[in-house]
């Protein structure tokens, strides 16, 4: 379907020969920014990896763009919590980018309890001709200097830095699963699996806290806040999901503490679907907003169901991910796998939408036609610049020649993390520790 | 029956794998535990609907004690309490690992059904309960076949008592319990269970609501701390599912 570009992680580029994978390479979160030309990636690691796409050149027609690394920085570093007495990863959970208001980039990066505001700038020039130090830094020896002259800014090569300009720390009790910046690019609010905390980006010391769902008993909890995301337009709207299958809209405009949902969304359990498992496979793992607004879609462990705002009694549209794991709970609650939190996205168009399986495997759904896809994304089935080829699970009986079954499955190869460019059909895909960019046949 | 051990087996694999949360880096996740305290309670009630299908099938006379510590056995580590950051998740955690040995050990063995096990598990707890060192009390869980269940330190005393009431009694009102936890959820079945069980002696006191007639084996222990502990365990009992 689509032309494959495989770009590797910079860190693992002496380890091509290797099949094993360093825990801290793997891929933990993956964002494109608003206009697409940068693409962020964290790591298990607590890095940050961001690719630049190249500049389209005439004489190279047939290389459209290719991502490339831009920087890399240590984005957060492990802690410890000496009143706890816990460890606290530095794993990137989530990756937010601001939109571009001067030369420089900023994002947002989060671990399990600090976020951050980094920001990424260019440097081609550098001042040369000082008068009391020479090229190399050295004090000149003042008897020496019998001139007097103006430095003058000279092209240098390209550096990029990172610099962390804000840390917002301290805020969270519980662990950070998702951030979302608001329409107003001044606040932004952080989520953890019982609170959400409204920051301003200018100050560190304080947040507000706009959700609370800790109950004062904590023997009564039933259900924790899975992940949370502003309205795209209003800066007034947020929602956030449950992992009781249900999804919340609240209006900060209503009250402080926005303990009183506006809407609640939540699909009446089908009783023939019933399992003992059910109740944590309705475990919703990631909301998005449409680029739109009008819509959300959630994520659930095999499903992915699109709302409309406008209607809280069930979702407009349901599609299956890999409904031929729901006789399989069992076994992946034993490997652990029923846990796996994966992500959704939307294209940029609000018409396809894209998530991620078992195996490689990552699955499209277009959302007018009806037709889907299930994709792979490894290096032994596609070469570069090949097309992909559509795979298919055989979920019984005869098994056709490029089908696969659903025992050979690898279930260790999971797809979590994707990403889709904000207007163009370039996707990005994390499969463990590699990342994947796929783009659209040039002709 | 099948689904009985397949209940057992997932719960066992839960508490394993709540312990092992706790090794993790990063500390206790609360929506794993949550998870995996659902997932425990679904269980539990699958083998405990199952366990009273079969009990009713089999009608069989045999010691009602060993069945009978069998619903009281709270989980050690609900979410609530592996939560608190505080000296109750450490004290948890300890105990857990021993008695875990003891029952995948015994989980391996194959095992009779709970209603047929000989009256040793009676004995053990009895014996057990002579016994004043707290390690070596936990370790006897296996009793009954109840290995998925790991209860906590402090709820081992509630189950010492309560083989020492009478069977028949006990054995009839188990059968009660179970059913009606069989409808319900555990919560308020396990609650009115409790009060019934206690409710005599609760009224034979009057005053402070302390059981004051404990069973043989408590006599050993000062009466006062004894009483204080039992309705810290059952409170924490009632309150933890």
């Amino acid at each position: 379907m689509e032309e494959d570009i495989d770009t590797r992680k910079i860190n693992n580029s002496f380890l091509r020969d290797h099949s094993y994978a360093t825990e801290a390479d793997i891929i933990s979160t993956v964002e494109f920014n608003h206009t697409g030309e940068l693409l962020a990636t964290g790591d298990k690691g607590g890095r940050v990896v961001i690719f630049q796409r190249e500049q389209e050149s005439k004489n190279q027609l047939h290389r459209r763009g290719e991502y490339n690394v831009y920087s890399t920085f240590q984005s957060h570093e492990p802690e410890f919590d000496y009143l706890k007495s816990l460890e606290i990863e530095e794993k990137i959970n989530k990756i937010r980018w601001l939109p571009q208001q001067n030369a420089a980039y900023f994002l947002l990066s989060t671990n399990d309890k600090t976020v951050k505001l980094w920001k990424v700038s260019e440097r081609d020039k550098r001042p040369e001709g000082y008068n009391l130090k020479d090229e190399d830094g050295r004090i000149r020896d003042p008897a020496t200097i019998t001139t007097l002259r103006v430095p003058v800014l000279r092209p240098m090569d390209l550096m990029v830095e990172a610099t962390p300009r804000r840390v917002f720390a301290n805020a969270h009790t519980y662990h950070i699963n998702s951030i979302s910046v608001n329409s107003d690019y001044e606040t932004y609010m952080s989520a953890d699996d019982l609170r959400i905390n409204l920051w301003n980006f200018e100050i560190t010391n304080q947040s507000f806290n706009i959700v609370d769902i800790k109950p004062a008993n904590m023997e009564e909890l039933t259900e924790v806040i899975t992940a949370a995301e502003f309205h795209p337009l209003h800066c007034n709207t947020f929602v956030y999901s449950s992992s009781k299958g249900t999804i919340r809209l609240c209006d900060m405009r209503a009250s402080a503490l926005c303990d009183r949902h506006t809407k609640f969304f939540e699909e009446p359990e089908d009783p023939s679907n019933r399992s003992f498992f059910s109740e944590i496979i309705s475990s919703i793992s990631d909301v998005k907003f449409s680029h739109s607004g009008r819509y959300i879609m959630t994520r659930d462990y095999l499903t992915v169901k699109v709302w409309d705002l406008n209607m809280e009694n069930r979702p407009i549209e349901t599609y299956q991910v890999h409904d031929y794991l729901r006789s399989k709970l069992c076994s992946l609650y034993e490997n652990d796998c029923i846990f796996d939190k994966f992500e959704c996205v939307w294209n940029g168009s609000d018409s396809v939408i894209m998530t991620g399986s078992y195996n490689n495997f990552f699955r499209m759904f277009d959302r007018n036609t009806k037709r889907d896809v299930t994709l792979e994304a490894s290096r032994e089935n596609s070469k570069p610049r090949a097309i992909l080829k559509p795979r298919k699970v055989c979920v019984g009986g005869k098994r056709r020649k490029d089908e696969i079954s659903v025992d050979s499955l690898d279930f260790s190869k999971k797809i979590l993390h994707t990403a889709w460019h904000p207007s163009e059909n370039i996707i990005a895909v994390a499969a463990t520790n590699n990342l994947y960019i796929f783009q659209d046949k040039v002709n | 029956m099948e689904a009985q051990k397949e209940a057992q087996r997932i719960m066992t694999m839960s508490v394993w794998k709540m312990y092992h949360s706790r090794m993790q880096r990063g500390g206790l996740r609360l929506h794993r535990s949550l998870q995996l305290s659902l997932v425990m309670r679904s269980a539990r009630e699958l083998y405990l609907s199952a366990k009273v299908e079969t009990d009713e099938a089999e009608l069989s006379p045999f010691p009602a004690a060993a069945l009978a510590p069998a619903p009281n056995l709270p989980q050690p580590m609900t979410v609530a309490e592996a939560e608190d950051a505080s000296l109750q998740v450490s004290e948890e955690a300890i105990p857990a690992p021993e008695p875990m040995e003891t029952q995948e050990a015994r989980v391996n063995e194959p095992a009779p059904a709970c209603s047929r096990l000989p009256p040793v598990p009676n004995a053990t707890l009895s014996q057990h309960s002579m016994k004043p060192n707290r390690k070596r009390r936990s370790s006897s869980l296996g009793q009954c076949g109840e290995a998925g269940l790991v209860p906590s330190k402090k709820a081992r005393l509630e189950e010492e008592t309560a083989p020492t009431e009478g069977k028949a009694e006990v054995e009839a009102e188990d059968l009660e319990r179970r059913q009606s936890q069989a409808e319900e959820g555990p919560f308020p079945s396990l609650a009115r269970v409790l009060q019934k069980r206690f409710s005599g002696i609760l009224s034979n006191t009057g005053g402070p609501p302390k059981p004051t007639a404990p069973p043989p084996s408590c006599e050993l222990q000062p009466g006062c701390r004894q009483a204080d502990n039992m309705i810290n365990i059952l409170v924490r009992t009632v309150v933890a599912f």
